[in-house]
């Protein structure tokens, strides 16, 4: 029985990222069919257009093999789902011992009408408007670790949104005379947030799901919803007797530090020395950056009116911009595809 | 949750007509969907993380647990161990193409209750995809034999099976999105994962393979949503009736599709692998797509204009001959394979005969000559059984030699200077329709004519850690097993049944 006895007993097909094969490789990884290695007949069915399964002009990115990717969070399925199922847990656990607790009434009108009611609110179109866009981008992402991390941003997104709406129906039940009615009409006219909603609107429509992950993680999370969510209503709850609202966001923020994580991953992926399209993705890179600031700062520009409303406050909405544009500077600046800068 | 019908309206109210960037249209679909109809899913995507956490808990902690410490693996019956290796890969990638197809339904679909059972479809699909690598990693750990488990998504590549399992699953997103939700929801999740993850985990169970049913019932436990979610879509697309006639080509064409590739693998798995025998693929075929899918669901569609498949009176005929062809062309061409078999039994024969009136006569002369040459002393291949290596369909990339090879309803034609060859009128009709769609690859016998069967071997990495001897073996014995050195000396080349010079 030598020839059985020999085989080693694990993936080796694989070459594993560290010194032994992860339980995330090894569930994950040609989990999609990779056409230049082991399936070289090709894809088998095009669209009634003439499309294959996937391909290479998804993205403006050129990788000579895209299934070298890996997320640095090792996230598969079991551990994403229980890792979300926990920050919905402590979601509900805190709502329901707030509500016990009667801090829902301590909360300023003002902060709770206007802020939560409205602004926060508010958001959760925006993060709709992600999950659609993420879904559509894991289908067509160019390695399945790639497009793993796509979808569990899709679901980052949809859970956000639709925990938003049930945290204002906790509200809603807590404080009389408060009502979750008012958002989508300020999402649809609202001045302050039409700059949002043609952002939420561009990138539903923006093609390449590379560009889609650089734009929402390394721009537009770092400048607009740093603005517009963490400094705008987690910062200032407290001050307003709001101590809740600040925990779900750090949820959300968790989501956002992982996923700003496997989007630098791959852009440093694509510009590594040893790709040679090195360069030209680096070019690509900075257009996007170039692209995106601009609406990224313009959709936070909206939120101004309302950030003055906040009384008291720490910083100025301009002192609060120019940190989070430079907070986003930095981050891409060390990965060597920094735009000019500035606002 | 304190009202949980008004969260459920809540959560569905984010949609709103673009009016700064219009949506493009990246899947066209030729369907017009109503913009409001009932939610199949009715979830919060916070009761689905916890629900999925829970069967998570389960079928992993059963796993590393009282399954690991049992050596259950080890234990199962060999020649059932062996398919399984064929069928985690082809298995695995239905999973990924379902997380595809519900990606584009997301996007496409602008009907937000349809949506959210595809989100959460969406997830699961990627929660089977990581069961199933789990599990063939699982088996490469503690089964007995662990080659074949360990190279399996590599092995799928090439392989005769594998590659026709790729071929039908495509569909679940290669075109129109809501083709492709009638052949994944409609059809293959809805007529076919009842007998996959359902019946089969009876036979892995009675084999002593306990691992496979806590994977297998588990996942099932999401198919049961993902029914709904098809059968949802299904009367979304027929509440409109412009859809229908548009919709019965292409249910027409999804059964076929999914039948040509399912049938004929399921129906050798099935049969050929159980080592303690029960029931027969056609008798769970009469009760799960028979009785249950078109008795019970499809037939009661009629008012609302949708048929039974076109083709589905010649499939109820041929299925009863499908998988016990399919197994002879992979037995006998067991050197392209990566897993082992296990030849027949004079009781394993008497079992065929009753179970399937007839069979002796159109297979029995091969499974007797098939015994003969498991070993290799005796100098002789089972592929030389054969006058060639079948044509493959274009379409389908099954084998052209259904349902039986002396009915084969294998068809030739050229098309643009270049013979195709089809498995059945069906394919060939698919083909004639839209012959562009099935072009865009290079061919088995493209890339491999001419080849002596030993380089294929070596080429397709289909050797053993020993560099040596062959991960596929006709029989289980494993004191003579076969060799490259073996294949080298039967001098066999691959040929291309469709060159006529």
């Amino acid at each position: 029985m030598s020839a059985v006895a020999q085989t080693p007993r694990d993936f080796t097909y694989i070459k594993p990222r560290k010194r032994r094969l992860s339980e995330y490789e090894a569930v994950s990884c040609y989990t999609q069919p990779d056409p230049n290695v082991f399936d070289r007949q090709g894809w088998y069915l095009l669209t009634p257009e003439g499309r294959a399964a996937w391909r290479p002009e998804s993205t403006r990115l050129q990788h000579p093999h895209w299934f070298d990717f890996r997320d640095p969070s090792g996230l598969w399925q079991r551990t994403y789902v229980k890792l979300q199922a926990e920050q919905e847990r402590a979601i509900e656990r805190t709502v329901d011992d707030a509500a016990l607790a009667g801090i829902f009434g301590e909360f300023d009108p003002l902060w709770l009408n206007e802020i939560i009611g409205v602004h926060y609110r508010v958001w959760s179109f925006f993060e709709y408007a992600l999950f659609r866009a993420f879904s559509r981008a894991q289908r067509e992402a160019l390695a399945d670790t790639l497009g793993n991390a796509l979808c569990f941003e899709a679901v980052d997104r949809i859970r956000h949104a639709q925990s938003t709406v049930l945290y204002l129906m906790e509200l809603e039940a807590a404080i009389e005379g408060f009502k979750d009615h008012a958002a989508k009409e300020h999402w649809l006219n609202d001045a302050s947030y039409q700059p949002l909603r043609r952002l939420a609107e561009a990138l539903m429509a923006a093609e390449d799901w590379a560009e889609l992950a650089f734009a929402v993680n390394l721009v537009i999370d770092p400048i607009t919803t740093e603005l517009g969510v963490s400094r705008m209503v987690r910062r200032h709850g407290p001050q307003h007797g709001d101590p809740i609202t600040p925990t779900i966001i750090l949820t959300t923020e968790r989501d956002r530090r992982r996923n700003q994580a496997w989007t630098e991953e791959m852009v440093r992926m694509t510009t590594a020395a040893a790709n040679p399209h090195a360069d030209s993705n680096r070019a690509v890179i900075r257009s996007w950056c170039d692209r995106w600031r601009p609406e990224a700062i313009a959709a936070a520009r909206g939120f101004a009116a309302v950030f003055d409303r906040i009384v008291p406050r720490t910083r100025s909405f301009d002192q609060e911009l120019a940190s989070a544009c430079a907070d986003q500077a930095a981050i891409v600046s060390a990965l060597g595809v920094g735009a000019v800068g500035g606002q | 949750m304190r009202n949980p019908i008004e969260a459920h309206n809540r959560v569905k109210d984010f949609d709103w007509e673009p009016s700064y960037v219009a949506k493009p249209n990246w899947y066209p679909t030729k369907y017009k969907i109503p913009a409001k109809t009932k939610d199949p899913f009715r979830h919060l995507v916070r009761d689905y993380l916890s629900m999925e956490e829970e069967k998570d808990n389960r079928q992993y902690g059963a796993m590393e647990d009282a399954l690991s410490r049992g050596q259950a693996s080890a234990k199962a019956e060999p020649r059932w161990m062996e398919i399984m290796k064929a069928v985690l890969p082809i298995l695995n990638f239905g999973e990924y193409a379902a997380m595809k197809s519900t990606g584009q339904l997301i996007e496409t679909i602008e009907n937000a209750e349809l949506r959210q059972g595809y989100l959460a479809q969406m997830l699961d699909e990627v929660r089977h995809t990581n069961q199933e690598a789990y599990l063939m990693r699982y088996f490469t750990k503690h089964a007995a034999d662990p080659e074949g488990f360990a190279q399996g998504l590599k092995a799928r590549g090439t392989n005769l099976f594998n590659r026709a399992g790729r071929a039908a699953f495509e569909t679940f997103f290669v075109g129109d999105p809501i083709e492709g939700a009638l052949n994944l929801q409609v059809v293959a999740e809805t007529a076919y994962t009842n007998p996959i993850f359902v019946a089969l985990t009876e036979l892995s169970a009675s084999n002593g393979d306990q691992v496979t049913p806590s994977v297998f019932l588990s996942i099932q436990s999401d198919e049961s949503r993902h029914m709904a979610n098809g059968y949802s879509t299904l009367a979304a697309v027929v509440s409109n009736p412009d859809n229908l006639p548009q919709l019965q080509i292409d249910f027409d064409r999804a059964f076929w599709r999914q039948h040509a590739f399912i049938d004929p693998f399921l129906g050798a798995v099935w049969d050929y692998f159980q080592a303690n025998r029960s029931s027969s693929y056609i008798e769970k075929w009469r009760e799960w797509i028979d009785a249950d899918w078109v008795g019970s669901y499809i037939e009661r569609l009629a008012p609302f204009g949708l048929k039974v498949p076109r083709d589905y009176s010649v499939a109820s005929e041929r299925v009863q001959w499908l998988g016990h062809t399919a197994a002879m062309v992979a037995f006998g061409a067991w050197p392209l394979q990566f897993w082992r078999f296990d030849p027949l039994t004079p009781a394993d024969m008497d079992w065929f005969e009753r179970k399937y009136p007839g069979w002796h006569g159109y297979y029995g002369k091969f499974w007797e000559e098939y015994g003969r040459r498991c070993d290799p002393r005796n100098g002789e291949l089972s592929l030389a059984l054969f006058p060639s290596l079948p044509p493959l369909c274009r379409v389908c990339q099954m084998p052209c030699v259904f349902p039986r090879p002396d009915i084969s309803t294998c068809r030739i034609k050229e098309h643009a200077g270049k013979r195709h060859a089809f498995c059945s009128p069906a394919c060939e009709r698919f083909f004639d329709q839209e012959p562009h769609r099935y072009l865009g690859y290079t061919s088995f016998y493209e890339l491999f004519e001419g080849y002596d069967l030993a380089d294929y071997i070596i080429e397709n990495g289909l050797l053993r850690a020993d560099g040596k001897t062959l991960i596929a073996q006709p029989w289980l014995n494993l004191e003579r097993m076969w060799t490259i050195d073996d294949i080298r000396a039967m001098r066999y080349e691959i040929r291309n049944p469709l060159r006529t010079e």
